[in-house]
């Protein structure tokens, strides 16, 4: 018998049975497609993590931090953790610190993370923020995206850069209308006369406290837009960003939180941490060995990427059992439908090994049918799972847009996925025929031809 | 008929016995049988005497418990399952007393199986299908399916089909029981002209006496699954 018309025959007997054909190239269809949504999802995480990482400038980021006491901070902050102890652990991070870092051969821009706590607003709603102190060769980096009005220029001009996400929760739903807007800054400084003569105890029972209230205005020069997966993520969530030239006129406390007291050496705080930009990302471990000699220790994002790479494998395999869940019913629907078709089938399959049909034949005639069911789900699934893909994509779109998010592409369709997916689909569909093609090829003609 | 023909079956000791339940059934006793190529050989007998079961071992169809089959130098009681295919496919044609053709396939789509099954090509298995429906008068109902077709037509088709591959042997296994008494005389008729025309050797069990009287060479009666009375019809 040829190759083709044992295909012939499989597929006159499909078209014969044209529901149940249907039917069960439906369950393979649905099958492959979560099995193609699930993956694409994953490849779709994966190269959004890896893509807003590669712009963010973050594998070329070392943070350094001073030994000792570290404040307690929520999962979030995990890239604050050192990874190793410092070498010194009363080495100060301070100005002198600082410079010594900056003169690293292989550092492009070391500056320190200074932040404090602010009541910030535009007349209306006031939001609770850490403005953070960046100089402007940061600020205009490609790592921060500002997608209205401009990056301070210089790190002496007035004004500051807000995020999108901030704007919001100010009430103002259109970016650009909010550039050249002045935005109202509290803060909190120690009135240091009134302090000699401070008893605590008033404070709480309504006396005159300490503490004085100073509010500047700075206009709004850009906004910064949110990047759907992380990217500079310290940056952006701090919602506003002053240059250091402005930032040292503002009174304030000389620490955001209580924990920056117990860092304290002899006296003297330091930064919490200094971000450091290298030229290249090959000068990474030439500067690190630097800092450490230096007694400081460090966090790098990109030794944290290979953690996430290796997530993402994981990750990858949970979906895939998942989506495979659904293909062994889906195989086990193919078993049922091939069963069945044998046992309809009895006579006529008696009748051809009469006239001269071999185990062979009967058995390539089964398998092809089998082959056809799943090519034929496969291919649909392929359709299902990225119209199903396209449709979750729309609906996390609208769901973030309303959140001011981006738009952004969850899924990946390389173009394996579908040809793996049609594949994988006639492989199981194939395996799923052994056992009928092996039970139809055994009938007995004697038997079959007697059977009514 | 006094030339000595060749020898094309001869089957020696035959036996089958089926497993019923429990129950050991012999459907053959030791059947010797020699059939020369060229002969009408009718085989008879009341049903349960095994001429069924005879048939389906000469055909290939089955294989017996004991005993040896030879056609045409074979031995086909020693072949695998893959030979026997192919014994039945170009050296045994078979027709049945319920025609067994495949009812979602035309009349010709019927004759093309076991062509398609030898292997050949569409054109060439179209062309020899289309003949041979030709040989049997059917050219006009080529396109009908079996159930379009009456009773006496069906078993036409059935017989082409048998043709198909150039067989040396026709089995015909109650040919005629599911047919009118006129309707049986023109396919009787239909397999003795074969035989007579193309020399082709037939094997027929029916119990119609009147048929085969008039177009057997000899009749081979069975009883109990033995051969009682060997021999040309007296």
């Amino acid at each position: 018998m040829r190759f083709k018309d044992a295909v012939d025959f499989a597929l006159a007997s499909l078209r014969k049975r044209r529901l149940r054909t249907f039917l069960t190239a439906a369950g393979v269809m649905i099958g492959i497609g979560a099995l193609v949504s699930m993956i694409s999802f994953g490849k779709g995480m994966q190269k959004n993590v890896t893509q807003a990482f590669k712009a963010s400038d973050l594998f070329s980021t070392i943070v350094v931090m001073p030994g000792g006491g570290e404040a307690p901070q929520g999962g979030s902050e995990l890239r604050r953790q050192p990874v190793e102890e410092a070498s010194r652990p009363d080495a100060v991070l301070d100005d002198a610190a600082l410079a010594a870092i900056a003169a690293l051969p292989g550092v492009r821009l070391a500056y320190p993370d200074i932040g404090f706590p602010a009541m910030v607003g535009l007349g209306g709603p006031q939001e609770f923020r850490l403005v953070q102190v960046i100089p402007a060769a940061v600020a205009a980096s490609s790592g921060l995206k500002v997608g209205w009005g401009r990056p301070y220029s210089s790190d002496d001009e007035e004004g500051v850069v807000v995020s999108r996400a901030l704007l919001r929760r100010l009430g103002v739903t259109d970016p650009a209308s909010a550039v050249g807007r002045k935005l109202r800054l509290t803060t909190v400084s120690i009135d240091l006369g009134r302090l000699a003569t401070l008893d605590l105890g008033s404070i709480f029972k309504g006396g005159s406290s300490p503490i004085a209230q100073e509010t500047y205005e700075f206009p709004i020069l850009g906004v910064t837009e949110i990047l759907a997966f992380g990217g500079e993520a310290n940056l952006t969530a701090n919602a506003v960003m002053i240059p250091p030239g402005p930032a040292k006129r503002i009174k304030r406390l000389p620490f955001s939180s209580i924990w920056d007291l117990f860092r304290m050496r002899n006296g003297k705080a330091g930064y919490s941490a200094v971000t450091v930009k290298l030229g290249s990302l090959g000068d990474l471990n030439r500067v690190r060995t630097g800092i450490h000699g230096l007694g400081f220790a460090t966090f790098a994002p990109a030794d944290q990427f290979e953690e996430i790479t290796r997530a993402f494998v994981v990750m990858d395999m949970v979906l895939a059992a998942v989506g495979m869940i659904a293909i062994i019913v889906a195989a086990l629907g193919i078993v049922n439908t091939m069963v069945m078709s044998i046992l309809e089938r009895y006579r006529e399959i008696g009748i051809m090994k009469a006239v001269g049909a071999s185990d062979g034949d009967i058995r390539r005639i089964f398998f092809f049918e089998s082959g056809a069911i799943g090519f034929a789900g496969g291919a649909a699934g392929c359709l299902l799972g990225w119209a199903v893909s396209l449709l979750i994509n729309r609906i996390i779109d609208l769901y973030l847009a309303r959140q001011g998010m981006p738009s952004v592409a969850y899924f990946a369709f390389p173009f394996w996925i579908f040809l793996g997916a049609v594949g994988f689909a006639v492989m199981v569909s194939l395996a799923s025929g052994i056992y009928p093609a092996r039970r139809a090829a055994r009938v007995d003609p004697v038997v079959a031809l007697r059977h009514d | 008929m006094s030339a000595p023909a060749p020898l094309l079956v001869e089957a020696k000791g035959l036996a089958k016995t089926y497993l019923v339940g429990d129950v050991r059934v012999a459907a053959l006793a030791g059947v010797d049988l020699v059939v020369e190529e060229g002969r009408f050989v009718a085989v008879t007998g009341a049903s349960g005497s095994g001429k069924s079961t005879l048939l389906n071992l000469l055909g290939g169809l089955d294989t017996p418990s004991a005993g040896t089959i030879e056609v045409g130098g074979a031995i086909i009681s020693a072949m695998g399952r893959e030979d026997l295919a192919r014994y039945r496919r170009s050296v045994a044609g078979m027709i049945f007393q319920s025609f067994n053709l495949v009812p979602a396939r035309t009349a010709l789509e019927n004759v093309e199986l076991p062509l398609i099954f030898a292997g050949l090509e569409k054109s060439e298995r179209r062309r020899r299908a289309a003949e041979l429906l030709a040989q049997v008068g059917l050219a006009h109902r080529a396109r009908h399916r079996p159930s379009e077709l009456s009773g006496g037509e069906q078993q036409r088709v059935a017989v082409a089909r048998a043709l198909a591959n150039g067989p040396r042997l026709l089995l015909a296994d109650e040919p005629t029981g599911n047919l009118d008494s006129r309707t049986s005389r023109e396919i009787v008729g239909l397999i003795a002209g074969l035989n007579r025309e193309r020399k082709l050797t037939i094997i027929m069990v029916s119990h119609e006496e009147g048929l085969v009287r008039e177009f057997a060479h000899e009749i081979v009666r069975l009883r109990d699954g033995r051969v009682v009375e060997p021999g040309g019809p007296s």
